[in-house]
């Protein structure tokens, strides 16, 4: 690898133009520079930090794992190796003298050109964990207040309620107790329990789901009423799971919601949570939020909806009508397959559930981000056309399969598969595990012995 | 900065095509997003809905909940979603010029 890594002409040439960061870096002094990136760089990294930046061989395996490397024709910027020399290392071997101007590349490089992924990590021979380099980058950037606005917008909504898209409590109960009379159109006396002490599992969602997707509750209160659950939902804040603080480097604040959320389950003394279809939340919550609270694991059983369907419709609780007929292709979603080994569970299910069923290479735990996550997508308009750039290896990937359908069990990957099958005119149709189950299931309701 | 041109008038949007300026928000527009979101025609309905969400937007600098328009609109929710098949958050919010929400959309 060389050793000064020029900046990209196509890159210089459309400089995006992000208020937030441009607000953040006017505020800035040099003195404040130096003593926020010597902080986190002393005070909150330890052996693990020094481990990966003095093994690092500059091998270049991580590159060609990286999609957006590969989208970006093979540009040497784009290596995840080089992510890390172009940020923090320079932070480190300058001792936190840098610029203003480096530090808006260093803003764009991890929130915008890293999906904090770890398809590179798991290609490292030394297995150096280049997205927690990345998000070192990234809560530098948060303490220094220099954060893209959209995202930031997230967090603050995060810290106010408790949710990411500023949803008040009636307006919450109001879009459950709405779709449960709606979803009495299939079944005259379901219910979408609040509150219920001592029920079996608690249902959380995200919040696009009541803020504008609402016909997703409707599905999973259909089925869990076909398949005869004891389920709640709570009324109050931490129903909703997921957590962009925790992308922002906002690790108080993610804290803070990880904790709402064990907080309602332990509340409502459930047995076990069960999580809607997302990736990013599970991870805030199974992998990072737990481990800032001071836990291994939580105590109490937490899953994916992909492990929960699963277990429904193997055990004969829901049972499939008529398999769907149209071609359909997989989406592994990073964070529950390479990050939870959630992927021979989801194939399972998609042959039960699918008549078609054509698989992507690459796949399952190598499978390429949908080049949303990592909260990416929610760094928002600004950041579309070099995001639409970056995934032209993802489109090509999806293109390859042929399929009508994509299944894609993850908001953020829902959105991000959208807007490229949009951009490169691919013409799938996207779709969640919920809605897939919802229309080819029996729409009766299980009785012991069945 | 990109642009959208209908009828003669320039509209500056965003990357994601939404408009930047709330202010510049007129039929043309309209009639720019029709084509872009590939609705046939508009109808009263569509007006409604529209004149809902800013309404909302101009009170509390937010779009409403779906739930909210459902209300106010007194549509259901598939009714909606038949009206802008890119939903109330893409389709619905862009055509009334509001800005893209923020959040995992």
């Amino acid at each position: 690898m060389q050793d000064t890594i020029d900046k990209d002409p196509e890159t210089i040439a459309k400089e995006v133009v992000d208020e937030g960061i441009e607000k953040g870096l006017a505020r800035l002094t040099p003195e404040i520079i130096t003593q926020t990136i010597n902080q986190v760089l002393t005070q909150e990294t330890g052996a693990r930090f020094k481990a990966y930046v003095e093994t690092c061989m500059r091998c270049g395996l991580c590159s060609d794992a990286c999609s957006i490397f590969l989208s970006n024709d093979r540009k040497p910027q784009y290596s995840p190796a080089a992510k890390v020399k172009q940020t923090i290392l320079e932070m480190i071997n300058k001792k936190g003298h840098v610029s203003k101007e480096f530090l808006k590349d260093a803003v764009r490089i991890s929130y915008t050109e890293c999906n904090v992924c770890k398809r590179c990590a798991m290609y490292c021979p030394f297995g150096i964990d280049i997205a927690y380099m990345m998000l070192t980058v990234r809560r530098i950037c948060h303490k220094l207040e220099i954060t893209p606005l959209y995202i930031q917008d997230t967090v603050n909504s995060h810290s106010a309620t408790m949710n990411q898209m500023w949803v008040k409590e009636d307006e919450w109960i109001d879009t459950l107790q709405w779709q449960e009379e709606d979803a009495r159109e299939d079944f005259e006396d379901l219910r979408i329990p609040l509150d219920k002490d001592g029920a079996d599992i608690m249902y959380s969602i995200i919040a696009p789901e009541p803020k504008f997707q609402a016909g997703l509750i409707y599905q999973t209160a259909v089925i869990m009423h076909a398949a005869g659950m004891n389920w709640t939902m709570p009324s109050f804040p931490g129903w909703d799971n997921s957590n962009m603080a925790m992308y922002t480097g906002d690790y108080e604040i993610s804290g803070r919601i990880a904790q709402a959320h064990y907080d309602a389950a332990a509340r409502l003394h459930v047995k076990k949570v069960v999580m809607g279809e997302c990736g990013h939340a599970f991870r805030s919550v199974y992998d990072v939020g737990n481990r800032w609270v001071g836990w291994e694991m939580p105590p109490f059983e937490l899953v994916h909806a992909i492990d929960f369907f699963h277990g429904l419709l193997t055990s004969g609780r829901i049972k499939v009508k008529e398999k769907y007929k149209k071609t359909v292709t997989l989406h592994d979603p990073c964070n529950i397959h390479r990050g939870r080994c959630l992927h021979n569970k989801a194939r399972e299910m998609v042959n039960i559930l699918c008549e078609n069923f054509i698989e992507m290479t690459p796949n399952k735990e190598h499978n390429y981000c949908c080049g949303a996550g990592g909260g990416v997508i929610n760094c928002g308009p600004p950041w579309k056309g070099t995001r639409m750039t970056n995934n032209r290896e993802k489109a090509e990937q999806l293109k390859r399969t042929g399929a009508e359908v994509l299944i894609a069990p993850c908001h953020n990957c829902h959105s991000g598969l959208e807007d490229i099958v949009h951009h490169y005119e691919l013409g799938m149709e996207i779709k969640f595990f919920g809605d897939i189950i919802y229309e080819v299931m029996e729409k009766t309701v299980f009785q012991k012995g069945d | 900065m990109a642009t959208a041109e209908m009828n003669g008038a320039t509209f500056e949007i965003d990357e994601d095509g939404f408009l930047l300026d709330y202010g510049a928000f007129n039929e043309n527009w309209i009639e720019y997003v029709r084509g872009q979101e590939g609705i046939d025609e508009l109808n009263e309905e569509h007006t409604k809905v529209i004149e809902v969400l800013q309404d909302y937007y101009e009170k509390n600098g937010i779009a409403p909940m779906v739930r909210v328009l459902s209300k106010l609109t007194k549509f259901k929710l598939k009714h909606i979603y038949e009206l802008f098949p890119s939903g109330p958050g893409k389709g619905a919010c862009k055509m009334a010029g509001l800005p893209k929400p923020t959040g995992c959309v």
